[in-house]
Parts: structure tokens; C-alpha cells; sequence
């Protein structure tokens, strides 16, 4: 926390140095106040050190989100310039992007905080700001050919289902953001996988004719699950991989898939970010990356399908498992609490989001339930840690 | 490794709990705290694991059509799947009996852990349910039929400890009043079953 504070001091002092740049000082007071209101610290003694609460740890998942939020804009616009095969300025791929996605962020946060009003008022209690994360992790983690009415009721659903019924914001056991994707993958299958809804405006050039040859709109996943299958893009790895799918190909993200998830760059910007503010757990994160690669390993030993041969770094740095390891998992309020628990919830995790990858036909992608299995699993291992520690205790009780 | 795949489907893909809602009465009731969910889930994996395999000897040597064949020629055409619902329940009952005797004789320490949940094993849907899939399923041997019933078991226990955990954890939560208890284990089930969703169509 003390390097954005030292960053802000400064800002704060450059800016007071002239006349020309002291109008752009509410820009950066209003920066300011976001993520350091309130501030109330003891001023002496082993005390409060940083009075970080709800609104401002809200605030700074959220700034560790703009990059992949920006990225998939971009992503999204070059998609869809792609598949039409025109050529295109950045800025117009850009522009294309945002106005596909503002609208999902603005159904999401619409229903979400609407939902949010009528149960503080219900409920008599302050809203809460826990919605302001989920609210903007839903529309990055849809496709964006999502229909705007699915993205509301999925999230009406998991507001309302996944964190209301339980008291609200600190109380869901399922990450909010994943119960409405689940949701909807199970309610809408034909809209939310397969290979025509990763693509903005993909069906309409399809039946338009306007598709370049050669564009199936299928996601990397997709395509690696369809090797050795009839009507497959690509017949082995070697192939998958010299067709813009190679190491840096995936650590850069352009490619069809949700809307936040391609870039690992953009998303370990972000890691970068929450970790140094000390918002996300690194043990889960760490304990994450690790149950996924050893579980890719263990499949590259096993060997047989094209699938299984995927280089273990590769597998992990493919579809949504970097985007879950930064921001899914490590969500305080569904992750197991206890220190040692923690390792254990993110190594589940990351093994089971391989797992359900590689070996489940059903699911090109695994990450999403593999975390909300991760979730359901959280309280009994932290019931485990719990008491192991107590029995450990009462040994050296009875010894001494 | 066939054993072993019938294991974790019968686990974990068909489980008890989550993919056919077998079982809900107990599952429900004894879910407040962990101890008890261990408890009652270990009860239930060891009757199943006994009940299955012996349901799977009657179903094969009495009640299927033409079963009774080493009676005599004439019983081939005997087909007394009709009885099959009541012998189950009779065989069931008089095993979570006699289980019940013999953890009472030889070890007390374990009859009182289990308490009142052995005798209500008795009337458990998902021990007759595991009965009448085995019945569907038509293993080969009685080997597949053990093993299905561990597996079945296991993902029992998994379950009901699973949402003992969990509501252990929201006890300190501020649910609605009207979703207190049962109300709020029903929507947790919901979801839990979304997420064991993960699970369905694995091929192993």
C-alpha cells in the first residue's frame, strides 16, 4: 500500500509546482479519495496502521481489472475486424470493442445494484459495495455475443440466489460472479459455448456471407478439444501451434474467447497490482498455478490424446485459468480463511480445473466449475485445518 | 482400472446427493455439524458397501428371471422381479440390524459414536436407491457391485459433510428468517449441485 501512497504524495506535489497542471488536481483527488477514503490511523503505538475497508479494497480489485478490461476491448473489436477481413485502425477496433462491452457492464451493474437497493431497504442496512467487483467480473468473463437480457437475469440470479439469500455481501459461500456464468452455461448452453459466440456480430456474418474463409470462431480450447475430431481446424499440436497459438501468441491474447480472459499479460498487470496491495492472497494464487501445472504434467506423462501432450505451460497460460487464478479464487469471501487451508483450496482448484479440461468431453473449460467446486470444498477444509490444529494442541497439552 | 472408474462415476458423476437428490431426509436432518455428518456418513458407506453386494446375490440367484435355474429346470421360467422392491427393503433392514448387534458387541466405542443413526440408515432412500441402480445396471460381478457401493457411499459421505461444513460456516451469516435451517440447506443443495455439475459426462 505505502508505494500507491508515495505515488499519490508525489503526484499531489508535482502538480502543485505550476499553475498550467494544478486543474488537473481534482483528477487525482478524486483518484485519491476512492482509494484511501477513510484513512483513520492511531497515531501512536502498534495500532491501525491502514484503515482499509470494503469500499476501498472494492475499489482496487477494480483498478486491477482495467487492463483486462481494456485488452478485451481491444481484443473484441479486433475479432470482429478480423472475421470480416477489413482493415482497421486501432482506435476503430477499440471503439467497436467498447461499444459491445459497455452495454454488458451496464445491464450488469444496472440489475446487480438495483437488485442490491431493494434488499438494503428491505433489509435496513447501508448497500454494501461488494456487488461493484461482481458487476464488472461478470461481463468479463461472458462472450460477447451474450444477449444483454441473459446477462441480467444471470445476474439477478446470482445476486439474489448466490449472495442475498445468505445476508449479503461477505456471506456467499459461491463466488457471485461464477454462479451467474454457471448459470447461465447450464441454462443457455447453446449461447454460451460453442464456436459462434466468441466472435462480436459472428452469426450475422455467417449468414450474411461476409465471414473470411477459414474463420470457424472457435477458441483456442475449442479447437485443441476438436483435434482428431471430424471437422476439426487442426489435425495435430504442431499445427495448433504454428497457427498463432504459440507460447507468446497466448501470453499476448488475441484470440476468440470471453471478454476479459485472453491476455495473461493484461491479467498479470493486474496480479501484479493486487498482490503488491496485498488484496489477493498470494498463497492461493500460488497454490493455484501449481495444482494446474502439476496436473498438466502429470497428463503429459500419461500421454495418448493431443490434448494430454499440451506442454503443461502452455495448458495454464489457455482460456480462463489465468483470469480465475487472479481474480476468481482468491475472492476473500469464498476461499478457505485459514493459512494452511489456503494452500490446499488452490491447489484443488487449479488440479481440478485441468482435470475437468482435459478429461471431461462435456466442458472445453474447466475453470469455472473447477473453482466453484474449489468454493463448496472451502468450509470443510478449513473445518479440517481447524481442527487438526486443536488436536495437535491438545497433545502437547496432555504430554507437558 | 474398469473397478476404478466405477469407483470415482459412482462417487463423484452419479452421485447420491447431487445428481439424483437420494437420500435428502437424512442428509438434511443430521447436516448441522460435522461431527454428526461424519458420523452418519461413515454409517452409510459401510451399509451400503454391505447391503449392495448381498442385494446383488438375491438379485442373481432368486429374483431375476430365470435365477432360480440351480433349483431345477422347471424353475427357469420363474421371474419374481415383482418381490424385488420388499426383499431389498427386508434384506436392508435385517442387515442395518445385525450391523447394528455386532458394532454394539465388539466395538461399543464406535455403536456410541454412530448413536441413533444406524437404525435410521434403515429407512434411508439412498440405500434402497443404491439397491434398485444396481439391480438397473446389471453388473457382471458381485466385485462391480461392491465397489459400486463404496462409491455411491463415499460420495454420500462427501455431501452430507460437504453442507455440514457450510452450514456450520453461515450459522454466523445473516440469512432471511424465513430461510433458516432447511429452507437455506435446500438452496445450498442447489448450488452445490451446480458446481458437482463439473463432474457430469467425465470419461474415464
Amino acid at each position: 500500500m505505502k508505494f500507491l501512497r508515495n505515488i499519490f504524495d508525489n503526484a499531489h506535489a508535482a502538480l502543485n509546482k505550476s499553475e498550467k497542471t494544478k486543474k488537473y488536481f481534482p483528477l487525482v483527488d478524486s483518484l485519491d479519495t476512492l482509494m484511501f477514503t477513510p484513512n483513520h490511523v492511531t497515531k501512536s503505538g502498534a495500532h491501525v496502521r491502514d484503515a482499509i475497508d470494503l469500499k476501498r479494497t472494492m475499489m482496487f480489485v477494480i483498478l486491477a481489472l482495467i487492463p483486462a478490461l481494456l485488452f478485451g476491448m481491444y481484443n473484441v473489436g479486433v475479432q470482429h475486424y478480423l472475421a470480416l477481413g477489413e482493415s482497421f485502425t486501432f482506435m476503430e477496433a477499440f471503439g467497436h470493442g467498447a461499444l459491445r462491452v459497455l452495454p454488458l457492464i451496464v445491464v450488469s451493474y444496472g440489475v446487480g445494484l438495483g437488485i442490491e437497493f431493494i434488499f438494503a431497504i428491505k433489509n435496513g442496512h447501508a448497500v454494501q459495495e461488494g456487488f461493484l467487483v461482481s458487476g464488472m467480473l461478470i461481463p468479463l468473463i461472458m462472450p460477447v455475443d451474450t444477449p444483454l437480457w441473459m446477462v441480467g437475469v444471470g445476474t439477478a440470479f446470482a445476486v439474489v440466489i448466490g449472495k442475498e439469500v445468505f445476508g449479503g455481501t461477505g456471506m456467499n459461500v459461491m463466488n457471485v460472479a461464477l454462479t451467474a456464468r454457471a448459470f447461465l452455461f447450464f441454462s443457455y448452453p447453446t449461447k454460451m459455448s460453442g464456436n459462434e459466440v466468441w466472435i462480436s456480430g459472428f452469426k450475422e456474418m455467417k449468414n450474411d456471407g461476409t465471414l473470411v474463409d477459414g474463420i470457424t470462431g472457435a477458441t483456442p480450447l475449442g479447437d485443441l478439444a476438436a483435434i482428431g475430431k471430424e471437422g476439426a481446424s487442426f489435425t495435430s499440436l504442431e499445427g495448433f501451434n504454428q497457427a498463432g497459438h504459440s507460447l507468446m501468441d497466448l501470453f499476448y491474447g488475441l484470440y476468440p474467447g470471453s471478454i476479459g480472459e485472453t491476455s495473461v499479460l493484461a491479467i498479470l498487470l493486474g496480479a501484479i497490482f493486487l498482490l503488491k496491495t496485498g488484496i489477493a492472497s498470494w498463497k492461493i494464487m500460488f497454490s493455484f498455478f501449481f495444482g494446474g501445472y502439476l496436473m498438466a504434467l502429470l497428463f503429459n506423462g500419461i500421454g495418448g490424446s493431443e490434448y494430454f501432450a499440451l506442454p503443461a505451460i502452455n495448458q495454464v497460460m489457455l482460456g480462463g485459468f489465468m483470469f480465475g487464478m487472479v481474480f476468481m479464487i482468491t475472492d476473500p469471501v469464498t476461499a478457505a480463511q485459514t493459512s494452511t487451508g489456503k494452500y490446499i483450496y488452490g491447489f484443488l482448484g487449479g488440479a481440478l480445473a485441468i482435470l475437468i479440461r482435459v478429461v471431461n468431453p462435456a466442458y472445453p473449460e474447466g475453470v469455472m466449475l473447477a473453482i466453484l467446486i474449489a468454493n463448496v470444498f472451502a468450509p470443510l477444509i478449513d473445518h479440517m485445518v481447524v481442527s487438526a490444529n486443536i488436536k495437535r494442541r491438545l497433545k502437547r497439552v496432555k504430554t507437558a | 482400472m474398469e473397478l476404478l472408474s466405477l469407483f470415482i462415476r459412482s462417487a463423484f458423476v452419479d452421485n447420491m446427493i447431487f445428481a439424483f437428490f437420494f437420500g435428502m431426509c437424512s442428509y438434511l436432518a443430521v447436516s448441522k455439524t460435522v461431527k454428526t455428518a461424519v458420523g452418519l456418513g461413515a454409517a452409510v458407506i459401510f451399509v451400503l458397501t454391505v447391503t449392495i453386494p448381498v442385494n446383488y446375490l438375491l438379485e442373481n440367484y432368486v429374483l431375476k428371471q430365470g435365477a432360480l435355474t440351480w433349483l431345477g429346470d422347471e424353475f427357469a421360467d420363474m421371474d419374481l422381479s415383482f418381490l424385488s422392491f420388499i426383499m431389498f427393503i427386508a434384506v436392508i433392514a435385517s442387515i442395518v440390524q445385525l450391523v447394528e448387534m455386532i458394532v454394539e458387541k465388539f466395538s461399543p466405542a464406535l455403536y456410541g459414536a454412530l448413536g441413533i443413526f444406524l437404525p435410521l440408515i434403515a429407512v434411508n432412500c439412498a440405500i434402497m436407491g443404491g439397491a434398485l441402480f444396481m439391480q438397473e445396471k446389471q453388473f457382471p460381478t458381485i466385485g462391480h457391485a461392491t465397489i459400486y457401493g463404496l462409491g455411491s457411499g463415499v460420495g454420500w459421505f462427501i455431501a452430507v459433510v460437504l453442507i455440514a461444513a457450510i452450514r456450520e460456516k453461515i450459522r454466523y451469516s445473516h440469512v432471511p428468517a424465513p430461510l433458516r435451517g432447511v429452507g437455506m440447506a435446500f438452496i445450498l443443495t442447489g448450488l452445490m449441485g451446480l458446481a458437482f455439475l463439473g463432474f457430469m459426462g467425465f470419461e474415464l
